[in-house]
């Protein structure tokens, strides 16, 4: 058989890489491409793309019920029985969210957060995501505190948003942390948040991006096509768009009906674990495809088939 | 710079560090050279000495170098006949003040005798004093602090900030929820002074550090006598009785920039850039400025922190080193005001803006809901109070940009009846007239912030607010009157809602409200002059009369390599943003969508092509475009979202294109409606002969210049031809064709190519006998 001759792309540029954790646990890095992804004749991907799996310091009310089925026991048993199911369902990393600050689910405050942190990595010793409970004003509360508290252990916090990014910028840099830049599925707005955190002298390997996730039916191809585009203008060589992207696939993927309802649905339609776990791994692996380099998850069927799908396309001898 | 100044300063230096000199080697003697030196509770070693050399101080001995380092800082005294720039050695000194302050207060705390003790002589504490929150004093906390001040007979000052607190203020400087500190030094001329100064500060949350004396008097006993709770809950910090002590407010100015802008030791020119940029901090010099005091003020200046004194003083007013003047004097007693408060409020008002502190506006204060939920409200005639303008009305609005001297920040003046003396469902007349100054603000940019007056008065609850500059139209529902709204609260809107939203261009706001009949029509008169200018200063604004060029790239979300480049004459596609409105928006938003493009390396005159356009379009097109030129739809033209207003299109046969607006649901000669159009010119493609556009663009002298202009428009939308009547018939007379327009079909009379040309032909439109097109 005659040789193929693979066209290959010079790029100019590289995704930055990140490092998460360390300081005598475990770390994990991220980002480092010199293509798109798993193009290994293309360029060189150094790392694999990393799974977190969502754990929540209080026991979710709207989470599907097949979700329910997996993780309720240790919901019960309490944030380090959970952290701990998390890794070994194989999560690379852990997404704790500080959702009991949330007014309408206890509006606790920035001593239960510390305390809520201190459980988990005590537990496990993955890299940390933190997130607040998505209320500008809380998430500063409770983030600024578990920042100061944790000093040097290069967690990543979010969200970092237009309104408050100057309040995470400043208190991750003054503890070593990881921002989560979250901008609403735009790449001019992705970019012109990394600008803000950057001008802050906040360095660039400290940043997270996270395009925002549409679920598979629910707008995935306007987050596939940011993402495609803030990826390829990082190998183009703009630097403000090189930061790794974090996706949440679990927690969009588990939102909507389809992953939701078991009763009166279309037969065609099946049952409702394998279609959520079908839905959440689709979301998944069409966001690899479009450059993720985490993927904050949620069901371990999930993860373990998405986790299948990226030893495959990080085989560099296919 | 000024020698008085410099000299003070240079000598003030040299004491300084000889004092520091002896106060050390005195130190050694006695104690070693191995005794250990540190600020309690902060890590920062001697955060200004760390800051400026990298050095870790943590002995008297490693004191030394540090000393010798401020002494080979010294200049000589500038003799008197002698005229150089002094700046150089003005700030070295300043450097080396600092450095020998820093040392002092080092050598104090290993004596014990930091913090300050400062003794009562008499004063009463007042027993409501509970801000315990002090750092150092550890047998006095809380409400018996005042109690064992009173029976020690003195009173302990703050050493320097601690840690804990840096985090919590410092993070409240960067993130811009504090607007900056000031480090008040001396003493005020009054106790009323001094608390009015002090309380005005608090208002706008402003940090405050207290230090110094003159002749042995503090702002820190003044403000102890009036029963002023000191201490981190009031934001009030008094570090000492001394210059001296001023070294702390520096020292916290280093530890911010070492935590929260991630430098470290030695990174000189950083942390003082970051402090220029970042931490709007002043220094307010009260009473007599003596050596010392210049020359720790100097040490100021090279953070960036201007020096406000309230004594006649030499000023340095160019700016530099800092962002705007470096030294201003505002003496106390010639600053204009009824009485000493109102001087107070003048001179704290002066230091905010001399440094540019930006006020946050929390929230409307206003006694009905304000947000956008309102915006749309309509008040029926039954539920109105009153309104002001619609039919038969007199109203105007008008907003204008003053000198800041002339323009006192959140004053609100009703001249006229208020809404208590209308008659229910009165028709009154109203004019508004909204003065705006700050130090970017631009002449241009008043007719952008006043078109803003619509949707800020809008928001209030029932408040309804149509149209803008005479014919504004405003009604204010009886529920709304109830709940206590009055007219003066428009000014209240705008004051609050101008700072909010721009406060990168508006440093102060004061509002005028008129209601007399009279003085409103006198008014408008003046208002329409203005309206009349800026219409004629927009129709004369060219493209040859300004060297930059603006993008607008808010699309690119939905059609990634679209890149508008919006000159004067031509309006944005959509129609919503203009060269000036641009212009604003970068002033506002400088990493955001609309960014300058030099007009540089002119390729063609004609087609309106330059490098720079070009370049600015390959970089920000994803790489998909080289090319653009602003005159022509044949060549390279602009690219398209699909905001577009109007679409235009050549028809070859008639050697000219059709115009069709985005309300035309008809069919057009092209054998496509707007829709199928849209789909063709939108999404970010450049196509030759097609081009989306605002609709204004057809009135422009820029209108396709390169094709022949307006008399290329062989088929125009109808609703186009009837909204734009006017504008259109001025257009074709200018070009000399009075006719054109009666000779551009529409769809009334051409839907297909065979009809549009026999139209054409029998109207005789002179497209047909231009220059072929292709």
């Amino acid at each position: 058989m005659p040789a193929i001759l693979v066209p290959t792309e010079k790029w100019a540029g590289k995704v930055r890489e990140v490092t998460l954790g360390g300081d005598s646990r475990k770390k994990v890095v991220v980002g480092g491409e010199t293509t798109l992804p798993f193009l290994h004749f293309d360029g060189v991907i150094p790392h694999a793309p990393a799974i977190a799996i969502d754990v929540e310091d209080v026991a979710p009310q709207n989470w599907s019920p097949v979700l329910g089925a997996v993780w309720g026991d240790v919901m019960r048993e309490g944030l380090a029985a959970w952290a701990r199911k998390a890794v070994e369902a194989g999560a690379d990393m852990v997404a704790l969210t500080l959702r009991s600050a949330d007014p309408d689910m206890g509006n606790t405050g920035p001593a239960e957060a510390v305390e809520a942190v201190k459980k988990v990595l005590a537990a496990v010793d993955v890299p940390l995501i933190v997130y607040g409970p998505g209320i500008a004003a809380k998430d500063n509360e409770v983030l600024v505190a578990v920042s100061d508290a944790f000093a040097g252990k290069r967690l990543a916090l979010g969200l970092c948003e237009d309104k408050n990014y100057r309040t995470i910028v400043a208190t991750c840099m003054a503890n070593g942390h990881i921002v989560i830049a979250n901008s609403p599925i735009d790449i001019n707005l992705a970019k012109q948040l990394n600008i803000l955190i950057t001008d802050m002298d906040m360095p660039g390997d400290r940043i997270l991006m996270d395009p925002t996730t549409g679920a598979l039916g629910y707008g995935l191809e306007y987050t596939y096509s940011v993402m495609e585009r803030l990826r390829v203008a990082a190998l183009l060589g703009d630097s403000m768009t090189a930061m790794p992207m974090i996706l949440n696939p679990g927690r969009e993927g588990w939102r909507f009906k389809e992953a939701k309802t078991r009763d009166g649905v279309p037969t065609q339609w099946g049952d409702l674990e394998g279609r959520g776990i079908a839905w959440e791994t689709t979301t998944a692996i069409a966001q690899l495809q479009a450059g993720a380099d985490i993927l904050v998850m949620r069901h371990p069927k999930a993860v373990g088939l998405v986790k299948r799908a990226i030893a495959s396309l990080m085989a560099t001898n296919y | 710079m000024s020698k008085y100044i410099a000299t003070a300063a240079i000598r003030g230096s040299h004491a300084i560090v000889l004092e520091a000199e002896k106060t050390l080697s005195q130190a050694i003697k006695e104690l070693g050279p191995d005794t250990p030196v540190a600020f309690t509770n902060t890590a920062y070693f001697l955060p200004t000495i760390y800051g400026y050399t990298g050095t870790k101080v943590q002995t008297l001995g490693d004191m030394v170098p540090i000393m010798e380092k401020a002494r080979s800082f010294l200049a000589p005294v500038p003799a008197d006949r002698l005229w150089l720039p002094y700046l150089g050695e003005t700030l070295d000194a300043g450097v080396a003040t600092l450095f020998a302050e820093e040392i002092i207060m080092g050598v104090r705390f290993v004596r014990g005798e930091q913090p300050e003790r400062m003794p009562l002589n008499g004063i009463k504490v007042q027993t409501s004093e509970v801000s315990g929150a002090f750092t150092s004093p550890d047998e006095e906390v809380g409400a018996g602090r005042a109690a064992a001040a009173q029976s020690n007979g003195h009173y302990t000052l703050n050493g320097p900030i601690d840690d804990i607190q840096l985090r919590t203020w410092g993070i409240q400087l960067v993130d811009g929820r504090m607007p900056g500190f000031a480090a008040i030094v001396g003493c005020a001329k009054s106790n009323e002074v001094a608390v009015r100064i002090v309380r005005e500060l608090q208002r706008r949350g402003i940090l405050i550090f207290l230090c110094g004396n003159v002749n042995g008097r503090s702002i820190i006993h003044q403000l102890l006598e009036e029963g002023v709770q000191l201490g981190y809950d009031t934001y009030t910090v008094p570090f000492g009785t001394d210059t001296v002590s001023a070294i702390y407010p520096l020292g916290f100015a280093t530890r911010s920039a070492l935590t929260f802008g991630g430098m470290t030791g030695g990174q000189a020119r950083d942390i003082l850039l970051y402090n220029k940029n970042r931490v709007f901090a002043f220094v307010l010099a009260l009473g007599e400025v003596d050596d010392l005091k210049y020359a720790t003020a100097a040490g100021a200046i090279t953070y960036g922190f201007p020096v406000i004194a309230d004594t006649l003083i030499p000023q340095i007013l160019p700016t530099g080193i800092t962002t705007y003047e470096h030294v201003v004097s505002m003496p106390f007693d010639e600053i204009e005001g009824k009485d000493d408060l109102e001087r107070a409020d003048r001179l704290v008002e002066r230091c905010i803006e001399v440094r540019g502190v930006k006020i946050r506006m929390a929230q409307v204060d206003i006694p009905v809901a304000y947000g956008s939920a309102f915006e749309g409200e309509i008040i029926r005639r039954d539920a109105m109070l009153a309104e002001f303008g619609g039919k038969g009305g007199i109203t105007f609005e008008y907003l204008k940009m003053a000198d800041s001297e002339d323009v006192q920040d959140g004053r609100v003046e009703l001249e006229g009846p208020d809404l208590d003396t209308f008659k229910e469902g009165a028709n009154v007349p109203l004019g508004i007239v909204v003065e705006v100054a700050g130090r970017k603000m631009q002449k241009d940019f008043e007719s952008v912030l006043e078109r803003q007056i619509h949707h800020m008065i809008n928001g209030a609850e029932g408040v309804q607010h149509i149209g803008q500059r005479d014919i504004a139209w405003v009604r204010i529902a009886k529920g709304s009157y109830q709940r206590g709204f009055r007219l003066r609260h428009l000014g209240s809107i705008l004051h609050a809602k101008l700072h909010a939203d721009y406060s990168a261009i508006v440093d102060k706001v004061q509002v005028k409200i008129y209601t007399n009949k009279a003085k409103v029509e006198e008014l408008r008169e003046v208002a329409r002059g203005v309206y009349n200018e800026r219409n004629i200063k927009t129709a004369n604004l060219t493209d040859e009369s300004v060297d930059t060029f603006y993008s607008c790239t808010l699309c690119q979300s939905f059609a990634p390599s679209h890149v508008c480049i919006i000159n004067p004459e031509r309006v944005g596609l959509c129609g919503a943003y203009n060269w000036l409105d641009c212009k604003a928006s970068y002033e506002l938003n400088p990493t955001g969508p609309n960014q300058p493009i030099a007009k540089k390396g002119l390729i063609s005159a004609e087609k309106g092509e330059w490098e720079s356009a070009n370049q600015f379009l390959y970089q920000h097109s994803n790489s998909t475009f080289n090319r653009l030129t602003l005159y022509s739809v044949m060549d390279a033209p602009m690219t398209a979202c699909g905001c577009f207003e109007c679409i235009m299109m050549l028809i070859p046969e008639a050697n000219g294109f059709m115009v069709v607006s985005r309300e035309d649901t008809g069919m057009t000669p092209a054998g496509m409606a707007f829709s199928t159009l849209a789909g063709v010119a939108g999404g970010g493609q450049q196509s030759p002969g097609m081009m989306g556009h605002g609709k204004y663009y057809l009135v422009s002298k820029k209108f396709i210049p390169k094709e022949g202009g307006l008399k290329r428009v062989v088929w125009m939308s109808a609703n186009l031809k009837e909204s734009m009547e006017s504008e259109l018939r001025e257009a074709c007379q200018r070009i000399g064709e009075p006719g054109l327009i009666d000779k551009i079909a529409d769809g009334r009379n051409a839907t297909t190519v065979e009809q549009l040309m026999a139209f054409l032909e029998e109207v005789g439109h002179p497209a047909l006998t231009m220059e072929s097109l292709i």
